[in-house]
Order: structure tokens, then C-alpha cells, then sequence
């Protein structure tokens, strides 16, 4: 006759001691890079396209006389792709000062709505033209993400904006966003870690920031040690994790041709080292 | 400007040709003369220029140029009265049929233009004046870090000859074009030569906005031309209106208030060009003709001039403060000693020794090398200078920026910028060098290796010197003669050095690199060639051969990574040179493997022998 399970409470999953590992050996990784780029070691990120071509885009809006559009997706502050967004308006709203070209964010959030007006009251401040800040180009449109969608394709073909930048979390409006934005000539700038949506960006927008990108754009823009350095342990983590994986998946399948019971405690022995 | 005379307009009838060209030192002067049937440059004389006091008449080292062609052809060229005799008929054996000219007298034509963003209209505006001829003082824009008052102290203290205005695309932007116009009309430039003239200002910007910028000038002592949009759309290029202007208002304004210009406009059968912009047109019209893509370098004292045309495209730099003898201590600044020092290959020279011949050849700027010591060094910062040139050239070559991108999916991973230079070292088809340093180098295998180490070319690419300086007269002769221009920078002007096969790729001492076989006319070879490793293999002028070159993988001729090619290649006084050493091209570090290795180079192609 089988006894009824027992249970009882632990503080700790024996287990899942391998993830503890990879938790801390992670953040060491983490500070560590930061620490060096405090010290003022160089970590060098290659060249993302779509960050380079920011000033070329608003040099394109100001050449032609017409404003740039941005999109900060339609989802609220608290999704990372929004703040990620945020952050290249920053960088956007600057360069627009300088250049002095005409900027309009229309949101779909409230919230994001001022967020991206304080962000853009630093940009121009930081540009030494607080003066050309107009607060009233960045404002609230709706939640409803058909109905936002259609005030922002009906305002790209009644303005034709020289440039359009989609920088946050989409949806199915992705495509309707960058057929109209091609459609009208404009340069368009796509940044998200939507992978459904980026084959949608990709094809129809000049430039895109694909997912890791998006997130490094922070890092890329700023050049804070801190941030650069919090990229680098990342990257290196994540190349720890995906060198093991590739040798899991080795050793898994010697195991599974030869029957060699060794290479099949050892897999098994990896897996659970990885998480598995 | 001077009436074309019936044989301008009849190209059949010009047979002798006096042409000119008057150098901000020395006025040199070409006879060219159809002899069976083929155009050949047959004299040459040469005269200080006379445009400063005492004599502050160009004319007079025109005339003194033009008498020494005519004491050494025989040929009686100058009237009683002083001026170039011109032939009634074939049959007179006095004067000449045409007479033209280009002018850099004087420091040559200096502009200053504005735009609106400076990557965009502004770098057009430059590329208009640069393949003009002219020297770019400053490029105003809305964008260039400066304010504006800054902006407006900077226009006062220039005096250009000229002012190119642009900014805005077709139906664009007109409120940026014309701040920049109320920033330029207060400032009030004056012009360079006297104040009794108004400064010319082109207007080649937004055609919404013309009568706006006219407005801004309006009674304010300025010359207001307007000229086609030279940016009509980010897409579209249009400097060809602009550029024409720029000529007519040089002859018109800038010209016609220089001492003696007005005489020698009124004696030359074509308009006269600034010098630079007629090498521009020579060159242009040769990579047409050949349909080829070529890069021409003018190495003077105090500025580099490099030219190329890529896929018909044609750019001009002016490197302001890279040159041989009055820049000669910019180039080492900019280069660093050790760089400089890299190409030398004797074991007695360090940085100390370059320091003081640097200083030195600063306090005697106009000095020619008297030992191997100083010539060794003197083509070393020679190597930098035109290394630095080329890589400003190739940062300035560039596609248009502003431009709509088409992508597909399959960019996911490779999305390139745009504004990628057309400068491609893989494609280039001839190296033009002209200059004291390169064209007055004892041998010419130095002039040669000077190209290669400072150009890097890639795959296969003819080496040249200009024989005599002979391009700007032949650039403004394309204009009425071309056929004439062809036959004579094909017989006279180019003297060919070779051709050089070059490896792209990361070469790595004694590892393979390719093999080669040559044969052709006189010469039958084959071999291959290690990491590091040059050669040269005699192949005379005008002989031709073919070469077929297998790299090893990892390394390209032209044909792609590890790809076997087969090219015809023609000889030349130095022959061909295969070159091993890969691209780009890095020198060892430590200065005694860097020496050894220079000096392999030096005994392999008997530079100093």
C-alpha cells in the first residue's frame, strides 16, 4: 500500500542550486564590467546603423521643411520597450533642437505622454533651446489601438513628415505604421523586441533597431559607464549560457548515438547545470 | 570673356595650340602641334608669373613663357605688338592656331559656401566648388556647432572671391535659407581683390525661397546670381549649374579685377579655367573615354589635391594644410613621428633626426633633398601626406546622405548607412600622381612605391605621373579639342610607371599569399608570393601581358575571396609590381622588425640603388 505524500517546507530548492550559480556569477560578471568602465576601461559597441542614421533623419526633416514623427508604441511606461523608447527620443528630441525641426509624439498613453514631454523639455534644455519647446506637439491621442492608429496614419498623409521614428511596443498597427510612412517618401526608423512585428519593420523601414539592439541603444547613446559596463556582463553571460548550451546539445547527442552511458550521466549532469 | 574665334568652333582646323597655365610662382607654357596626323606636345617653356608687384601684369609671364616655346621651336609665336600670333591659314608657318589658358595665380580661386544641414546641402555646395576648382575657406551651415554670431564673425573675416548659398530641397525648407542669408548679407564679406567690386554670391538653394534670399540682398553690396537648386530632391544631385556659374563669375568678377587678366581673357580663345578644375575635366574626360575608374593626386608645398572618378562620379578635395614644405610640419603632426618614421629604412634615422630636418625644412620651405638621408625622409612624409589626403578624400566621395533606404527582409542583419564612400580602392582602374615630390623623384620606381604605400591600391591599378604638369592645359583643351586633349595625355602627359597586383586581405609573414603566372611581350613568368613579400618583374612601356594571380584563401584580387582572375596588364619604366604585403596595409610595430621589412622592400624594388 503507498503512503500519502508528505509535505514540508524548506527554504531551499537543492536542485535549483545551479541557477543560484549562474545568478551570481552573472552579477559578479555585471559588476565587475561596470566597476572596469568605471575605471575607465573602453568597451567598445559596434556601430548600430539606426542610431548613426538619427542625425541624418532630422537633417532630412529640416532640409525638407516638413516634421518628424515619433511613435512611442502603444503599450504604457511599464513595459521596458516603452522606457527603451523613451530613451532614443531623447537623443531625437536633442538633435531635432539643434537642427531646429518641428518633433510631434502623439501617444496612446497618458502617462507616456508625460514622460515623453518631460524627456523632451530635457532635450531641448540640453540643446541650449528651451525657448523652441512647444509642449503642445507632444500629447495624448487614445488607448484604442485602431483608433490610434488611425489619427497616426491620417496625420502622416495629411503632413507628410520627412521622417518617422517607431520606437516601443507594437502590434498589428506595425505594418500599418511603415507602409504609410514609405508610402510618403519618409525615412522611417523602426526599434523594437517585438519579434513578430520586425519582420514588418524590417521590410518596410529604412533602418530598425532589432531587440538587443534596441535595449543596447541606452547604453550606445548615453556611453555611461555604468550602463556599458551592465551591457558588457550581460553579453558576456549570455555567451556563457549559449557556449554550454552548444555543448549540452554535443554531448546529449554523442549520448544518444553511441548509448555510451557515461555521455548520458553527463548530459543529463549539463542540463541540470543549465537549468534544464 | 573673348570671342571664339571660326577655329574654336572647327575643331579640324587647329593644328598648333599655345596653352598656359600660371601658377601662383611660375607661368609654364605648351606647344602642341598635329604632326601626322596626331597631336603631340612638342615644346615646353617656363616663366616666374608676374600677377604681385612690381610687375602685377599676368601677361608679361605669359609672353615670357610663350618666347622661350618659340626660341626653342622656331616658330615665331609673338607679335611686335606683345601678343600671341594667331595663324590666318594652314599654311602659315608663324603662330598658332588657338591659345588658352588656366589660371591658379594668386592663390587660385577661394569660396566660401553655406547650406542648410552640413551633411547635406552644405556638403553639396562644397562638392560644387571643389570641382570647380576652387579652395573651400569655410562651409557655413545651420548645424556647424557655431552660433551665430560666431557664424557672422567668421564670414567678416574671411574675403572669398565668391559666396555659394544653398539649402533647402525644391518646395522644402526656406526659413533656414534664408537665416543663413540675413546671417551672410549683414556680415558684409568684402571680396579679395580691392573693395570696388561687389562679392559675387550664388544662389543655388530652395527655388521657393529665391525671392526671399533676393529680398535679403537686395542693395546690400552683392552680386545675386541664381542658379538651379543643387539639391533639388535628397535623392538628386544637380552641382552642374552651379559649377557653370561658379566659371563665369571666376572670369566675370574675380578674373577681370586680377592685374592683367582682362588682357589675357581677351587673348584666349576659350574661356580660362582655374587650374584644379581643369585637371578635374582631364581626368573626368580620360576615365569616360577609357571608361574607367581613376583617382589623380597633385602633391604641392602647402596642399594636396586629390581627384577620382568612380562609375563617372566625379569629387575633388583640397587637403589645406598637407603639403611638402609649408605644411610639411602639419602632415607630421597630423601622421606622429613614428608613422613617419616607419617608412624609413635607415638604421641612423629616430624621431630626433626627423624633428630637426622637419624644422628645418620649415625655416627653408622651398629646399629640394641634397642626400639620400633627406630624400628617404622627404618621401616618408611624403607617404603620410598623401595617405592622410586619400583617407579625407574618401571620408568626402561619398553617396548622398538624406536618401530613402529600399530593404527587404533578408537586411535584417546587414542594414548598411548610407553616405558610404565611392571611393573603391578594389575597382580602381589608374593612379595619376603629379606634384615636385612625385614627379621630380630621382627614380621612378620611388614614385611608384610612394602611390602604393600611400594609396594601398587593391587588385589591379596602372600607376602614372604626370610627365610636365601638362593636365591642367589638357583639361581646358578637352573643352574645345577632346581629341586632341586624349592624344596628347596619352603620348605625352602620362608617363605609365606600371601596373601593380595587389592582395586584399590579412597577410601574415611566410604564410602564402598567391601565385602568379605573366606572359606577354618579352616576358614569361611564374611564382608565388609569401605574406610581406613585393616584387617587381621588368615589363617595358607599351608592352602588355596577361596575368593570371590564384589567392590563397582569405585573400582577393578582384574576383572574389580565393577566386583565380586573368587580366591584361601593361608595362610601364618601373614594370609590375606584386604586391603581398595585404590590405590595409600594416607595418610591424617594433621599429627594428618595421626597418628590416622597409628595407627588404627598398633592395626588392632598388628604390635608393
Amino acid at each position: 500500500m503507498e503512503t500519502a505524500a508528505a509535505t514540508a517546507s524548506s527554504w531551499f530548492d537543492g536542485d535549483r542550486a545551479p541557477l543560484l550559480g549562474w545568478l551570481i556569477l552573472l552579477s559578479m560578471l555585471v559588476l565587475a564590467s561596470i566597476a572596469a568602465a568605471r575605471r575607465g576601461k573602453k568597451f567598445p559597441i559596434r556601430r548600430i546603423a539606426g542610431l548613426v542614421a538619427v542625425e541624418e533623419a532630422v537633417g532630412r526633416a529640416t532640409e525638407m521643411g516638413r516634421p518628424i514623427l515619433f511613435v512611442p508604441g502603444v503599450q504604457d511606461v511599464d513595459q521596458m520597450m516603452t522606457i527603451a523608447g523613451l530613451t532614443v527620443l531623447s537623443r531625437v528630441g536633442k538633435i531635432a533642437a539643434e537642427y531646429d525641426a518641428q518633433i510631434e509624439v502623439p501617444t496612446a498613453r497618458s502617462l507616456v505622454m508625460t514622460a515623453a514631454r518631460e524627456t523632451m523639455q530635457a532635450s531641448y534644455m540640453s540643446a541650449g533651446r528651451s525657448d523652441s519647446y512647444n509642449p503642445d506637439l507632444v500629447y495624448y491621442v487614445t488607448d484604442e489601438q485602431f483608433g490610434y492608429a488611425a489619427y497616426v496614419t491620417g496625420l502622416m498623409v495629411r503632413k507628410k513628415p520627412a521622417t518617422c521614428f517607431y520606437m516601443g511596443q507594437f502590434f498589428a498597427e506595425s505594418l500599418i505604421f511603415a507602409e504609410t510612412g514609405n508610402a510618403i517618401g519618409a525615412i522611417q526608423i523602426a526599434g523594437t523586441a517585438e519579434s513578430s512585428q520586425l519582420p514588418f519593420f524590417v521590410a518596410a523601414c529604412d533602418y530598425t533597431l532589432i531587440g538587443e539592439e534596441f535595449f543596447a541603444a541606452s547604453a550606445y547613446l548615453s556611453g555611461e559607464p555604468d550602463q556599458l559596463g551592465s551591457l558588457r556582463g550581460q553579453d558576456l553571460g549570455k555567451s556563457a549560457i549559449g557556449l554550454l548550451m552548444i555543448v549540452v546539445v554535443f554531448v546529449a547527442t554523442a549520448a544518444a548515438v553511441t548509448g555510451v552511458s557515461g555521455l548520458t550521466d553527463a548530459a543529463e549532469w549539463l542540463r541540470k547545470l543549465v537549468g534544464g | 570673356m573673348s570671342q571664339q574665334p571660326s577655329h574654336v568652333s572647327d575643331p579640324s582646323r587647329i593644328k598648333v595650340i599655345v596653352a598656359t597655365d600660371c601658377g601662383s610662382t611660375t607661368t609654364k607654357a605648351i606647344l602642341i602641334e598635329e604632326i601626322d596626323g596626331v597631336y603631340r606636345q612638342t615644346f615646353r617653356g617656363e616663366a616666374p608669373t608676374t600677377v604681385e608687384e612690381p610687375f602685377a601684369d599676368v601677361t608679361m609671364g605669359v609672353v615670357n613663357s610663350v618666347t622661350e616655346l618659340q626660341e626653342l621651336s622656331g616658330r615665331r609665336l609673338i607679335a611686335d605688338d606683345g601678343t600671341i600670333i594667331r595663324r590666318s591659314s594652314p599654311a602659315q608657318s608663324d603662330g598658332a592656331d588657338i591659345y588658352i589658358s588656366t589660371s591658379s595665380a594668386g592663390g587660385g580661386l577661394q569660396m566660401m559656401v553655406a547650406g542648410v544641414v552640413r551633411q547635406m546641402t552644405a556638403e553639396s555646395a562644397k562638392r560644387a566648388a571643389l570641382g570647380a576648382g576652387a579652395i573651400v575657406m569655410d562651409t557655413i551651415a545651420s548645424n556647424d556647432s557655431r552660433r551665430p554670431h560666431e557664424q557672422i564673425q567668421r564670414i567678416r573675416e574671411l574675403r572669398p572671391d565668391m559666396i555659394l548659398l544653398s539649402g533647402g530641397t525644391d518646395g522644402g525648407d526656406s526659413k533656414k535659407v534664408v537665416e543663413l542669408a540675413e546671417l551672410i548679407a549683414p556680415a558684409k564679406p568684402r571680396p579679395r581683390f580691392g573693395n570696388e567690386y561687389e562679392m559675387p554670391l550664388i544662389y543655388a538653394g530652395n527655388k521657393e525661397a529665391a525671392p526671399l534670399v533676393a529680398k535679403v540682398f537686395d542693395g546690400r553690396g552683392f552680386d545675386l546670381s541664381i542658379v538651379p537648386n543643387l539639391r533639388p530632391t535628397l535623392e538628386y544631385e544637380n552641382l552642374g549649374p552651379a559649377r557653370d556659374r561658379i566659371h563665369d563669375v571666376f572670369l566675370e568678377h574675380v578674373m577681370a579685377h586680377a592685374p592683367g587678366y582682362d588682357k589675357l581673357m581677351t587673348w584666349a580663345d576659350a574661356p580660362i579655367m582655374p587650374t584644379p578644375g581643369a585637371v578635374g575635366d582631364i581626368l573626368q574626360t580620360i576615365a569616360k573615354g577609357r571608361g574607367i575608374n581613376a583617382v589623380g593626386v597633385d602633391i604641392g608645398g602647402a596642399t594636396t589635391d586629390v581627384f577620382s572618378v568612380f562609375d563617372g562620379t566625379f569629387n575633388r578635395t583640397v587637403s589645406a594644410n598637407l603639403g611638402m614644405s609649408y605644411s610639411i610640419s602639419n602632415v607630421c603632426a597630423e601622421a606622429t613621428m613614428p608613422m613617419v618614421l616607419r617608412w624609413v629604412h635607415l638604421a641612423g634615422m629616430d624621431e630626433r633626426e626627423l624633428r630637426n630636418r622637419v624644422k628645418n625644412k620649415m625655416i627653408r620651405p622651398t629646399t629640394i633633398p641634397q642626400s639620400l638621408e633627406a630624400l628617404v625622409f622627404e618621401q616618408a612624409v611624403a607617404r603620410e601626406a598623401l595617405r592622410l589626403a586619400y583617407v579625407q578624400h574618401k571620408e568626402f566621395a561619398t553617396t548622398l546622405k538624406g536618401v530613402q533606404q529600399q530593404r527587404t527582409v533578408g537586411d535584417a542583419f546587414s542594414q548598411q548607412e548610407s553616405g558610404k564612400s565611392v571611393v573603391d580602392s578594389m575597382r580602381l582602374d589608374l593612379l595619376v600622381a603629379s606634384g615636385g615630390v612625385l614627379s621630380h623623384a630621382p627614380r621612378m620606381e620611388q614614385t611608384a612605391m610612394m602611390l602604393i604605400d600611400s594609396f594601398e591600391p587593391e587588385g589591379f591599378t596602372e600607376l602614372a605621373k604626370d610627365s610636365i604638369f601638362m593636365m591642367p592645359h589638357l583639361g581646358v583643351l578637352a573643352s574645345v579639342h577632346p581629341k586632341a586633349a586624349m592624344e596628347v595625355f596619352e603620348r605625352d602627359c602620362l608617363i605609365l610607371l606600371g601596373t601593380c597586383i595587389a592582395a586584399k586581405g590579412a597577410s601574415k609573414a611566410g604564410k602564402p599569399c598567391f601565385s602568379y603566372r605573366i606572359e606577354g611581350s618579352g616576358i614569361r613568368e611564374t611564382g608565388s608570393l609569401s605574406g610581406g613579400e613585393l616584387k617587381l618583374l621588368p615589363l617595358p612601356g607599351g608592352a602588355v601581358a596577361e596575368a593570371t594571380v590564384t589567392p590563397e584563401r582569405g585573400f582577393d584580387l578582384g574576383a572574389g575571396p580565393g577566386k583565380p582572375i586573368t587580366r591584361t596588364v601593361r608595362g610601364g619604366t618601373v614594370g609590375i609590381i606584386l604586391d603581398a604585403r595585404g590590405r590595409s596595409l600594416r607595418l610591424p610595430e617594433d621599429r627594428d622588425q618595421c626597418r628590416r621589412a622597409m628595407e627588404s622592400w627598398v633592395h626588392t624594388l632598388r628604390l635608393y640603388a
